[in-house]
């Protein structure tokens, strides 16, 4: 039997960290998977479907390249090569996972975990199976697509991971969810010549962002996309055959040759025996953690998708850090409570900290700046003047709280709004830092500036009369 | 047509009365009837009704401002009518307490069916004619007076002769968020200049700490002194959390009315030698009738056989119904029961006049009423003063035993706890009762141990008498 100070369950961006940091404190570590390193974000999330889009956003610049001068004939593309591109950088990431594992001296075990006591983890793969003793362990077992009961069984209906695994494109798809998985694939799709229906439930698509960045996508995915989005609505009736799929939307029927469900995630916790750790899952099947990522058992940790926190891979890296250095570590760490969300749909969207509808359900006085990319140089030259930023600021301290981006390259800039919120910037502290021309980034100091009341290139607010 | 709204006279006993908050703002409509602000006294917070209906068009006196009954705080009318230019009549905090020559119609309706409180004998008394019960704390909102946010500020308070500095020295020194009396000044008299204060953050490793911008603002605006958080901050730098922390862990004034409360229960506490005895009486039998006479419609509480008990043992024993200040004593001409009422955020005690001339039907329905209106918060401050014995019943709160303290005025206190089914010895069987005990607190200044342990065994008596409960309901 095979004894370890710390054993993970799960390489995704949660459990490979946590290893990695784990072994560099000194202690044995082992790690399991039962499918691939480097989790869902790396094989079927965050990674292969950013690589499609990175095509589908450069065929559409191509075609409007136009405007811009350029003369471009003919371009058009190839799924099955645009596929076998996203399996490569997926495969290359998945070997970068492997070795620096290795590297960091964590014994990898294949196959599927599941707890006999909570020091005990029994290994299964295959009908072989091995026995770890673990003295402590992190569970990070993720999420799957939720793929509820109604929906029938047929291979024109896939969820993401299914989708991914598509070599050539239907001409129609309808996407049932607008949240931010059916929104990216939804302009993927759009921007390489699928006609795209979408259907929500809620009143509004990614009702978790600010509403202002929510409108402007919004217009954006209707009007230039030309994606139909159908909200307040549910799809019923939802039929398959070798013909297509049909669902009926209120009154509508609508068809197309693909469904995609994209009605969010489900906790992984199957086969791992948790009640052998004396753990159970929470009301909505998630583990509940502190801000230490402690579980109720004192040995056993969890960070990532699996504590129903936002789902994303760096909040599950940075959970997955904080819990090796609590498990192995003699000094506690709080887990990090300033997380950016970055959309990427067309246009991009990157958000950070508290939206103005959050801040006023707290019942904070807030202020907020605002600067057009319209108006901002760099982004006229670049040919994308469209969208905004927006600072959320507290109206007494001047303190960021919040900062959200529509618009070109948003998924990047709004890594500089992470850092001055983390640090505790005042509106004005943002506003005096020297900005560099021409670039994007300018847009968050002129927004600043907008906020303190001292807008050099917006119109200066007006008097109160 | 402009009407002015007057604070309004709440008995006879209130000269002054401070606004704890406006449920109104300015321009807010109100109803006929409606909940314009909350009044603190020193025995309770109120509740104030605008006998108009209208606009809220101006508030004289703002929240946390005493000012004297009958005079005007606000303006109803329409919006945009002129409002008449009337400066707050305010007067000192401290003039605070019954006055009780003043008398006059009550500008809110009293409340039905209640005598009217007695005006007691206070001429050549030694005693304290004030006497408050530890009452109210009930309905006050956290409101904390606008004095308390300067708390532990740094603003130089002493006299300019005494602390001289130069402005760019304040200056930079608020900027730094630091205390500049700490200071030595090498100025011309002692008065510090920039350099002093460059040199005094230098001196204390101002450059080594490690905060926040906006944390490091907030210090400055709340007067922190941020030298003094070195090696307090939670993290490895100072932030807004450390900060909110600090601001949050300050001393913040009590409530007028707990403040009292205090001082009251201290004074009692510390002036009058306290002893205690108790007894164990045994409720089965009452408990018995109680059920009985609920089933026939009137749900009789313990705390009704009690007062009604405790009032018969008092005629018993008029000395436990009198008060000494340890060089006199003085009777009470009545026996006027309180009973403490627990409410969520704190303690009312209402009182039950003449108590020894109810019929226990009378107690329980003036006992109802007043608990009624004591959870609404809708007691008169003449309802909660002047009783000359006080029960404390924490029977529902599922207690063995517990002390109480005695109300400053009186002479002894009844803590009764909660009735439970116990092995009792009866005729040398062991037999199931529900037994409950009785605490009494007696100021020992007046009343010796035998009379205490008398008195106390009399309403235990008068309790478990079932023949006598029989005959009077
Ligand atoms: C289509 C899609 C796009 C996404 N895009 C983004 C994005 O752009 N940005 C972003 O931040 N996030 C994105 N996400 C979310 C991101 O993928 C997840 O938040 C992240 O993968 C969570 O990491 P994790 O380590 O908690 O879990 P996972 O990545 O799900 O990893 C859990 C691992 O545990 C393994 N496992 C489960 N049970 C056992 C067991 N009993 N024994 C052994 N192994 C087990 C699983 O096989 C899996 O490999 C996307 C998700 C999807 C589906």
């Amino acid at each position: 039997m095979a004894a370890f100070d710390l054993v993970v369950i799960g390489a995704g961006p949660g459990g490979y960290p946590a290893a990695i940091r784990a072994a560099q404190m000194g202690a044995s570590v082992a790690i399991v998977e039962k499918e691939e390193l480097g989790g869902t974000c790396l094989n079927w999330g965050c990674i292969p479907t950013k690589t499609l889009i990175a095509s589908s956003e450069l065929l559409e610049r191509i075609k409007s390249a136009e405007s811009m001068g350029l003369r471009v004939s003919g371009a058009s593309f190839d799924y099955a090569a645009m596929a076998d591109r996203k399996d490569q950088v997926v495969q290359k990431l998945r070997n970068g996972v492997k070795q620096l594992l290795k590297a960091n001296g964590v014994t990898v075990f294949q196959g599927c975990a599941s707890y006999q006591t909570r020091n005990r983890i029994q290994v299964e793969s295959n009908g072989a199976s091995a026995l770890l003793t673990a003295g402590k362990s992190i569970i990070a077992t993720g999420t799957a697509s939720a793929m509820p009961g109604f929906l029938p069984r047929h291979e024109r209906i896939v969820e993401s991971r299914g989708f991914l695994r598509l070599r050539a494109l239907p001409a129609t798809t309808l996407i049932l969810g607008g949240g931010i998985i059916g929104c990216e694939f939804a302009c993927m799709l759009a921007q390489l010549g699928v006609k795209v229906t979408m259907v929500e439930l809620l009143e509004d698509i990614i009702a978790t962002i600010d509403a202002d960045v929510r409108r402007e996508l919004r217009r954006h995915m209707e009007k230039d996309l030309g994606i139909r989005i159908l909200t307040g609505v549910t799809l019923e009736e939802i039929a398959a055959d070798d013909r297509g799929v049909r669902g009926r939307a209120g009154q509508e029927t609508l068809e197309a040759d693909l469904l995609l469900v994209a009605l969010g995630r489900r906790p992984v916790l199957d086969g791992l025996k948790l009640e052998n750790a004396g753990l159970a899952p929470n009301a909505r099947g998630f583990l509940d953690v502190d801000a230490y990522d402690r579980t109720r058992v004192a040995t056993v940790y969890a960070v990532g998708d699996i504590t129903g926190g936002p789902l994303l891979a760096h909040l599950a890296t940075s959970q997955g850090i904080v819990a090796a250095e609590n498990a192995c570590g003699s000094y506690l760490h709080k887990n990090e409570t300033v997380v950016p969300n970055c959309i990427f749909t067309t246009p991009e969207i990157g958000t950070v900290g508290l939206s103005e509808q959050e801040a006023q359900q707290q019942g904070r006085k807030i202020k907020t700046g605002k600067y057009l990319f319209g108006a901002l140089g760099k982004a006229l030259a670049i040919g994308e003047p469209h969208g905004f930023v927006k600072w959320v600021a507290d109206a007494e301290t001047d303190q960021l709280l919040g900062a959200h981006a529509v618009g070109p390259h948003a998924t990047d800039i709004i890594a500089e709004a992470g850092v001055a919120i983390r640090a505790e910037l005042t509106a004005s502290d943002l506003a005096h830092t020297i900005h560099a021309h021409p670039t994007l980034a300018e847009a968050w100091m002129e927004a600043a500036h907008a906020l303190i009341g001292e807008p050099i290139h917006s119109a200066p607010p007006r008097k109160p009369s | 047509m402009v009407k002015a709204v007057t604070m309004p006279k709440l008995g006879q006993s209130e000269e002054t009365v401070k606004i704890v908050k406006w449920r109104k703002q300015v321009g807010d409509a109100v109803a006929k009837g409606e909940i314009i602000l909350e009044i603190e006294t020193d025995k309770a917070v109120l509740e104030v009704e605008s006998f108009f209906a209208g606009t809220l068009l101006k508030v004289v006196a703002g929240e946390g401002v005493t000012v004297p009954v009958q005079t005007t705080v606000a303006f109803i009318g329409d919006p945009g009518e002129a409002v008449p230019d009337v400066a707050p009549s305010t007067t000192p905090a401290a003039t605070h307490g019954p006055k009780h020559e003043s008398m006059g119609p009550l500008t809110r309706p009293s409340p039905d069916g209640h005598p009217l409180p007695l005006e007691r004998e206070k001429g050549l008394s030694p005693l304290p004619a004030e006497r408050v019960v530890p009452s109210g704390g009930d309905r006050v909102r956290g409101s904390v007076t606008s004095q308390s946010s300067n708390e532990g500020s740094f603003q130089p308070s002493a006299s300019p002769e005494v602390f001289r500095i130069s402005p760019r020295a304040l200056k930079l020194a608020k900027e730094s968020a630091i205390d500049p009396t700490q200071i030595a000044g090498t100025g011309p008299g002692g008065r510090i200049v920039e350099r002093d204060v460059r040199d005094y953050l230098e001196a204390h490793g101002y450059n080594r700490l490690r905060i926040t911008p906006t944390a490091k603002k907030l210090a400055a605006r709340e007067g922190i002194d941020l030298l003094s958080l070195a090696g307090k901050a939670n993290g490895n730098q100072i932030t807004v959390a450390d900060i909110e922390r600090i601001v949050s862990e300050r001393p913040k004034p009590l409530a007028h009315i707990r403040q009292i409360i205090a001082r009251r229960l201290t004074e009692s506490y510390t002036h009058a030698p306290h002893f205690f005895v108790t007894v164990s009486a045994d409720i089965t039998e009452v408990e018995a009738l109680r059920a009985t006479l609920k089933a026939q419609g009137t749900a009789y509480t313990v705390s009704d056989f009690i007062v009604k008990a405790a009032a018969m043992a008092l005629e018993e024993f008029p000395i436990v119904n009198s008060v000494s200040d340890g060089e006199a004593v003085r009777a009470h001409s009545s026996i006027d029961l309180g009973l403490a009422v627990a409410l969520e955020q704190g303690l009312v005690v209402p009182v039950i006049r003449h108590a020894n001339e109810l019929t226990l039907a009378e107690i329980h329905l003036r006992a109802q009423d007043l608990t009624a209106r004591a959870r609404s918060g809708r007691l008169m401050p003449d309802e909660m003063t002047c009783s000359t014995f006080t029960i404390s019943n924490m029977g529902m709160l599922d207690v063995e035993n517990f002390t109480a303290i005695i109300n400053p005025g009186e002479s002894a206190i009844l803590a009764v706890s909660s009735g439970a089914k116990q092995p009792v010895v009866k005729n040398d069987q062991v037999v199931v009762r529900t037994m409950m005990k009785m605490t009494l607190s007696s100021d020992h200044r007046l009343i010796d141990g035998a009379l205490a342990a008398r008195f106390l065994n009399s309403i235990r008596k008068h309790f478990e008498e079932i023949s006598l409960w029989q005959r009077l309901t």
